[in-house]
């Protein structure tokens, strides 16, 4: 990603929403609305002065509001360009006109309460979708009680506690009082191959569990983690080696059934409910910690921006691209990658975005306008 | 033989995850019965050995199974099937309460003769015909078998009239009326069931109603999702008391006098995941001033059943589903139960007699506590 962000030859306009997209002179002209950061991008350097002093708190998102950030703050860590943005929504001065106190620490006078929103177009030759996954909401499988029982997070919520920019630095301290969860089970399937909601496979969440239920082991060595599964489909190069070792070596017990329920156990520990496949026995597990594998979505935008652009998409929301050209959407000209088209993992995706970065200099680069090759 | 139930049931899509297994209140308790296997043997067409099995007859059709189930198999319909076969085949359940109450469905669907209405108490005003009917269902008959248990579902009945009446609407109550043919319909008794369904929709065509209340959700969920299949279209509307009250409570024509207590509310299955209908006694307890409502951890779509259904099977192991869930009722600190369907009332209220807790809680049908507070609150 900072690779990307250093490319002489890419620009980056990010915290920006493409609003129109139209066909020109055989290729595209591209509406664009660059939001106000209030910061000035070619003038900050993200030190981080501003968040020292600024006195607004605010739920963090990426944090999934496990913790908050500042009204001015960097969106994550590694992020791309690396500057402050002013959350306009919460921003005292922007609000009120009172505060002002980022301006005044900044050394570099980045600070620029006047900015406005403004427009912006692009004219090109082709173009890439790559608008990625959202997560399943689990509220509505009230069984698992999300929400309502402290102690039950989704996946995406463990992997920032155990990240060390987390909101508890890396440590698998449980919400309700903080201590460190030693028992974790993994619930996988949870939206995913069900004809409730997701009636198709997310294809990364096996991996996924095998991988946050490793990382716990590595986090704390008395850790026990525990996969509930329909089957695992850990499909790909050395996957069912790191599955095994995952079983030998991290003290992952694999239990193949779905879980049923989850209660409420004393000490606030979740108990879960299921029938061990194996043994053909209803068995309950009470365990520190459990985290639901939900079901990866593509983008909530998805549709939205198929319609805009003259992209067929499914009735997932995932862009339909043509099996024998799977970089290629429906609409000359627009190319696909990634989880948009369908679920897929990492590596996939990446090399996804490589055939459809080629697909899309082939076009270029022939310098034939659309519609003419 | 199942080819059909399978088909229908959408059995063939199981991937046997066992979340039903995991699921179901007697599969807990009792190793033997298995959602997941009995689909799983139907699948291996060993259907004809399963139908002589005790476990045919030990489903509560309380639906937990089938409203997770991820591939939406519907394990109440195949259970049905399963209990037709059987039925073929020549095996039965085991009728609680010496058949009695199978015994009364069955002459009903048999006989001419007319209900008997004096338990209609004297200052309640009904009718004949009329646009609004209320269907009693077996509550003018309960009260002979279960007055034992301390349960009065001639008061039910009673009270039901009573807060329409306090709505100003005088329902028809009718002496054509016969059961609504729920517990015939999931034991697999085909023929009466639709003889039963036939007589009742006459009675309504005849009554000119266009409107059927319901005080049990059985007769509810029979009417509204059952008949249809078999009878045809219904032309007339049909809803719970509940939701007939509450409407009456929104529109102002209802209010309830101070009733200080603390009460916890049971969900039953065919009102909540048959019919979804949820909030509406909920809203109509949080109506009555002093009243608060403590819930139990399993609530609504997750509620736990009464512990058994259609009067096949009265075992320890109903009973200990039933235990458990008035215990989980005690532990809300609450004085009363609310159930709002008669059936709950009954299976529960038998637990709690036999558990013979002294100053346990107290259960009490819905109709009875908001008429209670009725009789406080508009006679200023």
């Amino acid at each position: 990603m900072l690779d990307a962000g250093r490319h002489p030859l890419i620009e980056l306009l990010a915290y920006s929403q493409v609003e129109r997209v139209s066909r020109e002179n055989g290729g595209f002209h591209v509406e664009i609305t660059r939001k106000a950061r209030y910061v000035d991008e070619n003038i900050c350097n993200a030190c981080g002065d501003c968040v020292a002093k600024c006195p607004t708190k605010v739920p963090n998102a990426f944090n999934m509001n496990l913790d908050e950030r500042r009204a001015v703050y960097l969106y994550f860590d590694q992020g791309i360009p690396s500057v402050m943005t002013i959350d306009p929504d919460y921003c005292r001065y922007l609000k009120d006109g009172k505060c002002g106190v980022c301006a005044k620490v900044c050394e570099k006078g980045a600070v620029d309460f006047e900015q406005k929103s403004r427009g912006a177009t692009l004219d090109v030759g082709a173009i890439v979708l790559a608008t990625g996954l959202t997560v399943f909401d689990p509220t509505p499988l009230t069984q698992y009680g999300y929400g309502k029982i402290k102690n039950v997070i989704t996946g995406l919520e463990y992997e920032r506690l155990i990240n060390a920019t987390g909101p508890t630095g890396g440590h698998l301290n449980r919400r309700s009082d903080d201590q460190l969860a030693h028992r974790v089970a993994y619930v996988q399937c949870t939206g995913s191959r069900d004809l409730n909601y997701c009636d198709y496979c997310s294809s990364v969440c096996c991996m996924c569990s095998i991988k946050d239920a490793m990382l716990g082991r590595e986090h704390d060595p008395e850790s026990v983690s525990y996969i509930f599964h329909t089957d695992l489909r850990n499909v790909g190069k050395w996957f069912q080696r790191y599955q095994t070792r995952g079983e030998e070596e991290y003290g992952i017990n694999f239990v193949r059934g779905r879980v049923a329920e989850i209660a409420e156990g004393p000490d606030d520990n979740p108990v879960l409910w299921y029938e061990d496949t194996r043994t053909r026995k209803v068995e309950k597990l009470m365990v520190d910690m459990v985290v639901l594998a939900t079901a990866a979505l593509p983008s909530p935008d998805a549709a939205a921006l198929g319609d805009m652009l003259g992209v067929e998409v499914d009735r997932y929301g995932f862009v339909v691209t043509d099996d024998a050209a799977p970089a290629d959407t429906s609409a000359e000209g627009i190319f696909a990658c990634g989880f948009c088209k369908g679920p897929c993992d990492i590596p996939e995706s990446v090399a996804q975005a490589s055939a459809a970065a080629s697909r899309a200099s082939e076009l270029v680069l022939s310098g034939a306008p659309v519609g003419k090759r | 033989m199942f080819e059909k139930a399978i088909r229908e049931t959408k059995a063939y899509y199981c991937l046997e995850c066992g979340i039903c297994t995991g699921s179901c209140p007697v599969s807990r308790l009792n190793p033997q019965y298995s959602p997941r296997i009995m689909v799983e043997r139907a699948l291996l067409d060993d259907d004809e050995t399963m139908l002589s099995e005790r476990e045919v007859w030990d489903c509560l059709t309380c639906g937990t199974c089938s409203a997770r189930c991820p591939s939406t198999v519907d394990f109440n319909e195949f259970t049905r099937a399963m209990r037709i076969g059987a039925r073929e085949s020549g095996f039965e359940g085991v009728d609680t309460h010496a058949g009695i109450l199978r015994a009364l469905m069955e002459l009903e669907a048999r006989r001419r003769g007319r209900r008997d209405i004096s338990w209609v108490a004297d200052d309640l005003r009904v009718s004949s015909r009329g646009k609004v009917l209320f269907f009693t269902g077996c509550l003018p008959y309960y009260g002979v078998v279960f007055s034992e248990l301390g349960v009065d579902t001639v008061g039910m009945a009673n009270s039901t009239i009573r807060l329409m009446n306090a709505c100003g609407v005088r329902p028809v109550v009718s002496r054509d009326e016969r059961c609504c043919g729920h517990d015939l319909y999931w034991t697999g008794d085909r023929d009466s069931f639709k003889k039963l369904a036939r007589k009742n929709l006459k009675m309504i065509e005849e009554s000119g109603a266009r409107t059927v209340v319901f005080a049990c959700p059985e007769c509810y969920a029979m009417f509204s999702q059952i008949y249809p299949k078999f009878v045809g279209k219904i032309g007339f509307d049909m809803m719970h008391i509940s939701e007939f009250l509450v409407s009456h409570v929104e529109s102002g024509r209802l209010s309830f006098g101070e009733k200080e207590s603390r009460v916890t509310y049971q969900d039953p299955c065919r009102l909540g995941r048959f019919l979804g209908v949820y909030e509406e006694p909920r809203a109509l307890l949080g109506s009555v001033p002093g009243l608060e409502l403590a819930e139990m951890p399993r609530v609504r779509s997750e509620a736990l059943c009464c512990g058994s259904s259609a009067w096949v099977g009265c075992t320890r192991i109903n009973k200990s589903i039933q235990l458990e869930r008035l215990s989980e009722a005690a532990d809300t600190g609450a004085t009363t139960l609310v159930t709002s369907c008669p059936k709950c009332n009954i299976h529960l209220s038998c637990a709690a007699k036999d558990k013979d807790t002294d100053g346990g809680i107290e259960i009490s049908f819905l109709t009875d506590v908001l008429s209670d507070a009725l009789a406080g609150g508009t006679e200023s």
